[in-house]
């Protein structure tokens, strides 16, 4: 039995390798919309190892997707560079720019703290929009060129959503290592209480920084992922609405878990396929399923999930 | 000559929209004040009290009458909230209480989009008249009715929280709740009055500017976000603060969006707001 609870992530891990084989192989239409959902697990883990585990509260973490989709797509297609050089152009100016609000923002706590990010968000926002010539401005970029990678260029819906999600495991994996890290627990201790970890000699600002920083890597490989994937991007795609979206993942799939944030983006990606017929009602739905979530389900989807799983395994091991 | 008017011009849209966003700066500071919550679906009770006075209205009801209804409906909205939805979740994670008024402002935003649709509605003025005109600059007559809204809510507002004892229990449940509620003050009675006052001050705001704004189902947003911004700038619990705050993001957005450009207006009112939450955390207007 404690095998099989060890190996247990071996299950979704096939089952998204499996895919193309089975039902999706023709459709490439879902393959686009689980590229979609991947490109939010991202965004979804990132977010979740900054507010989940750290406790700092973001209503901003669009910015930085906005960030990564923007620089590869003005480099590839204004300057010319290739797709996976624009990618790590992203990540880099990512790294720096959240090295450099990261400090200063983070010192503020809660509602302020929500405030500044939300206000970083607008920032970023309003500048793609007023640098037309740049990005387009409010009516976008278009013909952003597929990604390619050694030659190898990925025109084909299987090799994007092989791609992405072999993209999606690694940074699951990596999340998932920091936090069993002492890095990880480092943050969990910032996380139920900074002024004990102080005293305790943890540098709270520095650790703060850091983490802040990844997951706007994290979110800036989204970015650039989302780019060259839909060939299109327009300051639409990356306002505060969307933050607040990933924000509603964690919560819906259930925040500081790693795995709940997974199954909040793919469930709020796969929605809207759902409730297609229903349009009108889609938004009303949305607030509706998060309120029942909150009220009912403090844990999230995983929350049920894991309960599940524990039944099972006790009725098993009996 | 033309250039003062301009000038002219830009002050009074900017204390038109500043007077706007004091109010709404106010109804987040209300229920701040009393529950440590900051609502994100003020935006959606602002929406709501104009559209349900622009129902209200058409239906042949006379503007007083319609007017007084749209606040006492809002306000009924706003407490039901409370009562249903906050309550059984107080106590929770901050993050978990914003998410959670943002699935309230979703599905608010859901329900007026499903009764008044997708399109644009507008209101008759208060008062019918032609603009007045004072530097070269045009005066719509709403703007006088905007600003003395405002004014008498905020004398009302701060009339309440000083010299009535039901206002000086709604500081001590901010302060002390657990004292407060020693104090035989109940804590929860509170909570629904402010978000009930909240509520009704946001639909206040909408109704006012109805007649100047079209209004849809999203139009709730933006002004909440500035209302935010302007309740941040003057310290979460200042209302003073947060009013003056309000009428100079107003005018700053008017001259920025006027003398320098439209583009970066937002840019810079939002650079603002990190500059000073930075600097300044607890606000500029702030005492300590």
């Amino acid at each position: 039995m404690d095998k099989i609870k060890k190996v247990w992530w071996l299950i979704p891990v096939v089952i998204i390798f499996l895919y193309p084989v089975t039902v999706g192989g023709k459709s490439a239409y879902w393959s686009g919309i689980l590229v979609f959902a991947g490109i939010y697990v991202i965004l979804a883990v990132g977010l979740d190892l900054l507010m989940g585990f750290t406790g700092q509260i973001s209503v901003g973490h669009a910015a930085f997707f906005a960030v990564g989709a923007y620089t590869s797509a003005v480099l590839t297609v204004k300057y010319g560079f290739s797709p996976v050089l624009a990618m790590f152009a992203g990540m880099f100016l990512s790294g720096i720019l959240a090295w450099m609000i990261g400090r200063p923002v983070l010192a503020l706590k809660e509602y302020y703290l929500a405030m500044a990010t939300l206000a970083f968000n607008e920032i970023i926002i309003t500048l793609i929009v007023g640098f037309e010539n740049i990005t387009g401005g409010a009516s976008g970029l278009r013909d952003i060129p597929p990604f390619s990678i050694f030659g190898l260029v990925l025109d084909n819906h299987l090799h994007y959503y092989y791609f992405v999600w072999a993209i999606v495991l690694i940074v699951i994996a990596s999340s998932v290592l920091i936090i069993r890290s002492p890095f990880g627990r480092t943050l969990v201790a910032i996380h139920s209480d900074e002024v004990a970890a102080r005293t305790f000699g943890v540098d709270c600002a520095k650790y703060k920084t850091r983490v802040f920083v990844l997951a706007n890597v994290f979110a800036s490989i989204a970015g650039s992922l989302f780019a060259h994937s839909m060939g299109f991007i327009a300051p639409d795609d990356f306002g505060v609405s969307t933050s607040v979206n990933i924000l509603v993942m964690l919560f819906l799939g259930g925040i500081g878990t790693i795995y709940g944030p997974i199954l909040g983006a793919i469930f709020l990606k796969l929605l809207p396929e759902i409730t297609y017929l229903v349009q009108d009602y889609e938004l009303l739905l949305n607030g509706v399923i998060l309120i029942i979530v909150l009220v009912f389900m403090p844990k999230g989807i995983y929350g049920i999930f894991t309960t599940l799983r524990n039944r099972v395994f006790e009725k098993a091991g009996k | 000559m033309g250039d003062i008017s301009h000038l002219v011009q830009f002050f009074f849209s900017g204390l038109t929209t500043g007077s706007i966003y004091a109010l709404i700066a106010v109804s987040l500071v209300i229920v701040y004040k009393v529950s440590q919550l900051i609502c994100f679906s003020q935006g959606e009770f602002f929406i709501f009290g104009a559209l349900i006075m622009v129902t209200l209205t058409s239906k042949g009801i006379p503007m007083p009458l319609a007017f007084v209804l749209s606040i006492l409906i809002a306000m009924a909205i706003g407490a039901l909230i409370q009562q249903a939805l906050i309550r059984p979740i107080q106590g929770s994670s901050i993050g978990a209480l914003i998410v959670m008024t943002i699935a309230i402002s979703l599905a608010l935003r859901g329900l007026a989009m499903l009764i008044w649709g997708r399109e644009s509605h507008i209101l008759r003025p208060f008062t019918q008249g032609t603009p007045l005109q004072i530097f070269g600059a045009t005066l719509q007559l709403q703007v006088f009715w905007i600003v003395g809204i405002t004014a008498v809510v905020l004398l009302l507002i701060w009339l309440f929280f000083e010299k009535t004892s039901l206002g000086i229990a709604m500081r001590a449940c901010a302060e002390n709740p657990l004292g407060a509620s020693l104090m035989g003050i109940s804590v929860q009675k509170t909570a629904l009055f402010a978000w009930a006052w909240g509520s009704g001050i946001g639909a206040l705001a909408g109704i006012a500017v109805a007649p100047l704004m079209f209004m849809q189902y999203t139009s709730g947003v933006m002004p909440m976000v500035k209302g935010f911004i302007a309740m941040s700038i003057g310290g979460l619990s200042s209302i003073v603060g947060s009013v003056i705050a309000g009428l100079l993001l107003g005018v700053i957005e008017s001259y920025t969006i006027g003398v320098i450009s439209s583009k970066f207006s937002d840019t810079i009112v939002f650079a603002l707001l990190m500059v000073v939450l930075i600097a300044r955390p607890n606000g500029l207007f702030s005492k300590s």
